[in-house]
């Protein structure tokens, strides 16, 4: 990427890949409005040293996107987020036919993960990653990944063995 | 069970992220907030250290008199941070009020000048009391020293003379030898006329605040501003305060006050803006010959001016040519006049 680039560029660039990276920032963040505004933060960054920035703004902004999130993107987000748990608030798209299934149970039970934790996941699951290069979209050793992975992973199990007698003795 | 669970994960992330669209003019609008965070950072940041700074004296200092020295040390680095920062990056402008006692007759004659000190650049302009300029001064980024007079018409350049001195910061500069001499004169503000020659404000203010004499005293309103006041030991010969901005720690008023009868000098206020360095501020560094002003030589530049400062024909006419203020030693005697004139030829 040469330097000096405009912002139109910038935008011709979110056109083309605004709507992968927001369900990234969706998936990590929690809800429809944490996710945005976690783009929107991770864009501010871009923009900032978008003038010389020489590297893949793909890569930059996903990886903006996670340190945002292992870093407690924003307290008021996070405290949003919690408000959001205690009043039972939906927090990713429901189901509409209201049908909850075992599917939208783990993403939603996603966001109760610690935040390395659901960033692993989202980036091995959705954004197709293999461990390594998880690691380094982290900054973090391959190790590290493989394990918040593995913990990721079995807390998800064990939230679903949860939701799963909760919906069977609901008759669900 | 391991891989159900991380397919229906997969298949859950694309069912529930499928409809999900990014609005348009994301960079837009990124550009936006930062526009607005910035302009919300400076004056939140500002106003939110002004509200600890204030808080800490309200707190450290109860009453306004500081009981201990972790308010002042506190506040001299913070000081010494900002004054170190704006060294190389802000224009210090002061307007100063000198109040001179004249020899012999005790009479009071106060003066004022406009200042800027730039790096190694500054520049000082005396008013008379009706606010029209007598002599302008100062020390260009080619190394020149400029002096105009508008009681003569006269104008005149000489180069390597007006190069503000480096403070001696540290122990060195704070040893009992100039205890009675506070580093702010000692070493001399462009518009202090006292020193050996003129210091850049920053330096000064800095070489005088690390002699660890000056305590927290309070807090005091200074043009609008909640400021933080530091003042030096009870008991000293001569008295400073320097008033510091809560904001951002860089001097916003200088007031050093001798007793009656020790000095010439009794008080000499400098209020203080910070300016940053555009053109049009830097442009105030540079003397302005005005038309019709006669070029002459410096040596014949230098004598009507000595006579237009308070009390200088009445002290000094024996002493022939400019180099006799070279002959004055530092201390008491020395009078408000040229910055360079320890500088001057004979």
């Amino acid at each position: 990427m040469t330097a000096d680039r405009s912002t139109a560029e910038l935008e011709r660039f979110l056109a083309e890949r605004a709507d992968h990276l927001l369900r990234t920032a969706v998936l990590l963040a929690g809800s429809r409005e944490a996710g945005e505004d976690l783009l929107q933060t991770a864009v501010e960054r871009l923009l900032r040293r978008w003038g010389g920035f020489d590297g893949d703004p793909e890569g930059y902004l996903r990886r903006t996107l996670c340190n945002l999130t292992i870093d407690g993107h924003r307290r008021t987000g996070r405290w949003r987020l919690r408000e959001r748990l205690l009043r039972g608030e939906p927090m990713l798209a429901q189901d509409v036919t209201g049908q909850v299934d075992l599917r939208d149970a783990l993403v939603r039970l996603l966001v109760q993960l610690p935040a390395r934790q659901r960033a692993v996941l989202v980036l091995r699951y959705w954004e197709q990653l293999t461990d390594a290069e998880a690691a380094a979209v982290l900054g973090c050793a391959e190790g590290t990944v493989k394990s918040a992975g593995s913990r990721g992973l079995a807390r998800l199990r064990e939230l679903a063995d949860d939701w799963n007698d909760t919906t069977a003795m609901c008759g669900r | 069970m391991n891989t159900d669970v991380e397919d229906l994960l997969r298949e859950g992330m694309e069912r529930f992220t499928a409809d999900l669209r990014a609005p348009a003019g994301l960079a837009r609008r990124a550009a936006r907030r930062r526009r607005r965070r910035l302009a919300l950072r400076s004056g939140a940041g500002a106003a939110a250290l002004t509200a600890c700074a204030v808080a800490l004296v309200a707190v450290v200092v109860p009453g306004g008199r500081l009981q201990g020295t972790a308010l002042s040390s506190y506040v001299v680095k913070r000081v010494n941070s900002a004054l170190s920062a704006a060294e190389p990056g802000e224009i210090a402008q002061m307007t100063v009020t000198t109040r001179s006692a004249m020899p012999f007759d005790g009479k009071t004659v106060t003066t004022t000048a406009e200042e800027w000190s730039y790096g190694t650049q500054w520049r000082s302009v005396t008013n008379s009391p009706d606010g029209s300029p007598v002599y302008d001064e100062g020390f260009s980024a080619a190394s020149a020293y400029t002096l105009v007079s508008y009681q003569t018409r006269t104008w005149a350049r000489q180069p390597g003379v007006g190069r503000p001195a480096a403070p001696v910061s540290g122990p060195h500069g704070c040893g009992p030898a100039v205890a009675a001499l506070p580093p702010l004169l000692q070493y001399g503000l462009p518009g202090l006329h006292f020193a050996s020659s003129p210091a850049t404000v920053a330096r000064t203010m800095r070489a005088a605040i690390s002699c660890g004499t000056l305590a927290v005293a309070g807090r005091q309103r200074v043009n609008g501003t909640e400021a933080i006041e530091l003042t030096s030991r009870p008991g000293s010969l001569i008295s400073e305060t320097i008033w510091v901005s809560p904001g951002t720690y860089l001097p916003v008023r200088v007031v050093i006050r001798s007793g009656p009868g020790r000095l010439a000098l009794l008080q000499q206020t400098a209020n203080i803006s910070w300016l940053a360095p555009t053109a049009q501020n830097l442009a105030m560094l540079t003397v302005p010959i005005p038309a019709g002003f006669r070029k002459v030589p410096f040596v014949e530049a230098v004598p009507p001016v000595l006579r237009q400062i308070p009390g200088w024909a009445s002290v000094h006419m024996a002493l022939p040519g400019p180099g006799r203020l070279a002959l004055l030693g530092p201390g008491p005697l020395r009078w408000p006049g040229l910055a360079v004139h320890r500088q001057l030829p004979a």
